[in-house]
């Protein structure tokens, strides 16, 4: 079935969402709307996955949220790295990149 | 992870603030999705749908985000403990009822190891006893070492090596505990006492509260400088708080010594047995009788403790001493010596803990059987009640609640339970044990009643409780909560509430909490009865001598610094004198008196034989065997004329005579004695349990006292009248010849009753824990059968209706009820067979398999049986039929 989402690699959605929120703070239907479109659609985000990441995030003070009008004025929940995060984005993308270079080494050997 | 806590925290105060901001964020969330689904031309409403379809439901969401929380955890548990607050507050009987067993339970458990903690946990008494760790040795391989003390101690020599090799000490003292000392003047007193390396005071961090305590050139020299220091307990009680008691002498033990400082109150050693006095080690001789210790290097005779240097771990102190110890065992061929290190304690001894942690592991599993019986008590409480709210577990199992959330939500409830009733045991326990130690330490034989013991609970007693409270309340309420929780729905909710509940496997785990009681109850019960019966052989028992009107005297001469021939001249004196009191018929003297607790024994061998045979022995006159009434059944007995130390006689008593020389006449034959000295037997004395009680077959033999003995004696006679005239001459008598002689005034009597002592002791606290035990257990057989009654009331009627009577009501009730209990008393009876040989110690001349008493504590506990299941099945004799079937 081609139009049914994939489930996300484990762990992986944590470093999705910090990468969504290095380009610009957004808030949490943001986050699901440029996952799926920087992903051509390939992952489609459950409400309740995306905001217990968020909350996750939030308590390992990785993100900041802080509500401000959105621009059809409606109040939304704003959330932007911290410069811990950043650093975490920064580490996970280096080993991220590290790993699956290997694993492809792995799969493409015959 | 410290923001993860404070954001915890704030969503847990601030609960309605968080959840409105996610209900909000989820709602914009909800608003955003649909809004693009409308623009692309769905209705509002489908469009909803679309994106909760895509999305997930968002009350689901919300409840996902906040379960994921661990404030959420927390705030269940909170909700299930006032929940379980509102069950017990609605069953005031029931809550009671539970409470009080487990306050029982626990409580008796809380105390015994507060005593325990005291005895053996507790760090010394002292400034920063952390840093003081305590050293003894044990050896194996061939060896020949004395031992005055214990065997675990070091000699004197062995002491300076491991002070001045060590690397790991700030300081190490060294000391002999227990000295033994008369303090002359006034009233004479005996005290116990310490002789101490001279660095004692300074490693121990422990300053005198007036004048000095000891300096290193008090310990200069062997016998030269004669100083002591005087326990607070002994300044203000002999000496009336003397303010200007520093720089007087006082005598001990004959030598005068110099007053130099009096401790801080509360100090009182380093042992258990507080020490009224300290001396300097090199002032050993004088307070020893005369025996030079500090000379010989093999001999056991002092303990050790060091204090650590800061920042030197265990294992570094352990190394560093293992060396010094294999260098000494160099100039020892075939002897390796392990060392014991460890934190200081009461107790810590190796020749102390082989004694006492085995006592202590019986007594421990005696108190935490009572605590089991009051556990499956209160489960079988918590299972009754668990049917009766059947419907109430049902329902809620059928609106969703999971399976493990029902079992936390009972257990919340038993431990809530176990925590009241832990908390009121342990309290009690913690207020009363202290008094109770007191008053059995002060019923313990003369040498032991000076034992101190602070039972004052700390951390280590706490979590003790705690623990114990938590592991209560999950034994007795882990099996209910499963049970009850496991349910068929269907027809559970169909049931109406009547006689719903547990089917034939309930009754089958509620007969074996009963049964499993009645097997730990005869356990206790057996177990008392075999001290009890014990006791009472101990009080009836002929030891096979005369034990009415004989008292002894004892006179230790040599500690008060006699030599032979005057020791001689005192004791001659001194027997003259008593033989002339009124009503005083003969006088002897021994070595040992009868039953004293006083023995010596040596391996002999038969001339021409290899084996040697451990044999007993005492030095008597020649009146002695009339004194006591032992008869010579062959040869005869000693003359004056033998009353020699090289006198080569002795006599045997029958046994030996059996086991050395079996179907030969022992008359004429010689034995050799450990050191070569040969004796010839001149008579044959009948068996009697001369030396220790319940002891009647061993070999014993008798040796001719001589002038040597009179250093040491008892002077032994035979009255008729009032003992305390009797005693009052004697101790003028004594005072006559010389004012400073303490002596030590007792009968036969009173000796014998030290060997009742421990089994008395032992046997009240049997007797009542059994007693205990008995009590819980009949509480639970009656509630195990009034609850089946009260559930069976329709059967009863319907079989009544068709013609059964009360008799067989009653029959059927009962039988129903004593299964598990015989099946129970029978575990406990095979159980209890296996156990007692642990106590065969205490049982003076009882089997181990007493047949009075496996007889009659079966019986006795029958009888509480039944009458606790007669009490309902008489209720359910008078069900009436139409009562019951229109019941419900």
């Amino acid at each position: 079935m081609p139009d049914k989402p994939s489930d996300l690699v484990q762990g992986t959605l944590d470093m999705l969402i910090l990468k969504t929120l290095a380009l610009e703070p957004t808030h949490g239907y943001g986050i699901s709307v440029r996952i799926e479109q920087m992903s051509k659609g390939v992952f489609r985000l459950n409400a309740g996955s995306l905001f217990l990441a968020i909350q996750r995030l939030q308590r390992d003070g990785l993100i900041q949220g802080e509500w401000k009008p959105t621009e059809n004025n409606r109040q939304a929940k704003y959330y932007a790295l911290t410069a811990k995060g950043r650093k975490r984005l920064d580490n996970e993308t280096r080993e991220w990149g590290r790993q699956a270079a290997a694993i492809g080494r792995i799969l493409e050997a015959s | 992870m410290l923001r993860n806590i404070a954001s915890g925290l704030r969503s847990l105060f601030r609960k309605e603030h968080v959840d409105r901001e996610l209900n909000e964020e989820l709602r914009t969330y909800l608003e955003m999705a649909s809004a693009e689904k409308i623009k692309q031309g769905m209705s509002r409403k489908d469009a909803v749908r679309a994106v909760r379809l895509e999305r997930g439901s968002l009350e689901v969401t919300k409840e996902v985000v906040r379960s994921a929380a661990w404030e959420s955890f927390v705030e269940t548990c909170w909700r299930d403990l006032q929940f379980a607050a509102r069950m017990l507050r609605k069953n005031p009987g029931f809550t009671t009822a539970a409470v009080l067993a487990i306050a029982l339970g626990v409580g008796i458990n809380v105390g015994i190891f507060s005593v325990l903690n005291g005895a053996m946990l507790r760090l010394l008494p002292i400034p920063r006893a952390k840093q003081i760790v305590s050293v003894d040795q044990t050896f194996h391989g061939r060896f020949q070492r004395d031992t005055h003390g214990e065997t675990s101690m070091f000699s004197y020599a062995e002491y300076l090596d491991y002070r001045d090799h060590n690397q790991v000490f700030s300081g190490l003292l060294a000391y002999e505990p227990f000295i033994e000392a008369t303090l002359a003047g006034g009233k004479l007193q005996r005290l116990l006492g310490t002789a101490s390396t001279c660095n004692y005071f300074e490693v121990l961090d422990e300053h005198p509260a007036q004048g000095r305590g000891f300096v290193g050139s008090d310990c200069a020299a062997p016998g030269e400088n004669a100083v002591v220091v005087i326990g607070d307990a002994l300044w203000k009680g002999t000496f009336g708080g003397d303010p200007a008691l520093v720089g007087k002498r006082i005598l001990l033990n004959r030598a005068a010594f110099t007053v130099i400082g009096i401790t801080r109150p509360g100090f009182t050693g380093t042992e258990p047995f507080p020490s009224a006095f300290w001396a300097p080690i090199t002032m050993q001789k004088a307070l020893d009788s005369g025996r030079d210790y500090l000379a010989s290097d093999n001999v056991s005779w002092l303990a050790m403790l060091g204090r650590v240097r800061p920042g030197v771990t265990m294992q570094q102190v352990r190394a560093d001493l293992a060396v010094i110890a294999g260098r000494i065992d160099q100039s020892h061929p075939g002897r390796t010596t392990s060392l014991g290190i460890a934190r200081a304690r009461f107790f810590s001894r190796a020749d102390e803990r082989e004694v006492l942690v085995p006592v202590a592991s019986v007594i421990f599993a005696a108190f935490g059987l009572v605590l089991l019986i009051a556990c499956a008590n209160v489960a079988n409480l918590l299972l009754a009640r668990a049917s009766v709210r059947h419907r109430e577990i049902a329902l809620r199992l059928s609106i969703g609640a999971s399976r493990g959330r029902l079992v936390r939500q009972l257990l919340t409830e038993s431990l809530l339970l176990s925590l009241f009733g832990g908390a009121l045991g342990s309290v009690l326990a913690l207020c009363s044990f202290a008094s109770i130690t007191r008053f059995v330490v002060s019923r313990l034989p003369h040498e032991f009643s000076t034992l101190t013991v602070n039972v004052a609970p700390d951390f280590r007693v706490l979590a003790y409780a705690l623990a114990l409270t938590v592991f209560t309340g999950i034994v007795f309420g882990l099996v209910p909560a499963l049970k009850s929780s496991r349910l068929d729905l269907n027809t559970a909710l169909k049931e109406d509430s009547a006689h719903s509940g547990e089917g034939k496997k309930g009754g089958l785990v509620r007969s074996t909490l009963v049964g499993a009681q009645i097997a730990v109850c005869m356990i206790l019960l057996l177990a008392s009865g075999l001290l009890l019966r014990g006791l009472y052989y101990a009080q009836t028992v002929d030891p096979g001598f005369e034990v009415k009107d004989i008292a002894g005297a004892f006179l230790n001469l040599r500690a008060q610094g006699y030599d032979e021939s005057r020791a001689t001249a005192f004791v001659q004196g001194l027997r003259e004198r008593i033989a002339a009191l009124p009503g005083v018929f003969e006088v002897a003297q021994a070595e040992c008196a009868p039953l004293s607790h006083d023995w010596s024994a040596d391996e002999f061998t038969v001339p021409g034989r290899t084996d040697k045979t451990g044999i007993e022995y005492n030095h008597v006159s020649p009146e002695y065997f009339s004194v006591v009434g032992i008869p010579i059944v062959r040869g005869r007995g000693f003359t004056q004329a033998e009353a020699r130390n090289d006198a080569t006689v002795i006599i045997v008593t029958e046994s030996t005579a059996q086991r050395l020389w079996p179907g030969q006449d022992p008359l004429g034959k010689t034995l050799r004695a450990g050191n070569g000295y040969e004796a010839t037997v001149i008579g044959v004395a009948r068996d009697a349990q001369v030396s220790h009680l319940g002891q009647l077959n061993d070999p014993y033999l008798y040796y001719s006292a001589g002038p040597r003995d009179n250093l040491r004696t008892y002077v032994l006679l035979r009255f008729a009248g009032g003992y305390p005239t009797i005693a009052k001459g004697i101790r003028q008598a004594v005072h006559a010849l010389d004012a400073d002689v303490p002596v030590d005034i007792n009968t036969v009597d009173d000796y014998l009753e030290v060997w009742r002592i421990p089994s008395r002791i032992v046997a009240a606290l049997s007797t009542g824990l059994s007693g205990l035990a008995l009590l819980l257990g009949s509480i639970g057989i009656y509630g195990m059968v009034s609850y089946g009654v009260s559930r069976c009331v329709r059967e009863i009627g319907i079989r009544m209706a068709l013609g059964a009577d009360g008799a067989d009501v009653m029959n059927l009730v009962l039988r129903q009820a004593m299964r598990p209990v015989l099946i129970g008393a029978l575990v406990g009876m095979i159980a209890c067979a296996v156990v007692s040989q642990v106590l065969s110690s205490m049982l003076f001349g009882v089997s181990a398999h007493d047949a009075i008493a496996f007889i009659s504590a079966p019986l006795i506990l029958l009888v509480v049986a039944l009458g606790g299941s007669y009490i309902p099945a008489r209720r359910a004799m008078r069900v009436d039929p139409m009562v019951a079937l229109r019941y419900e």
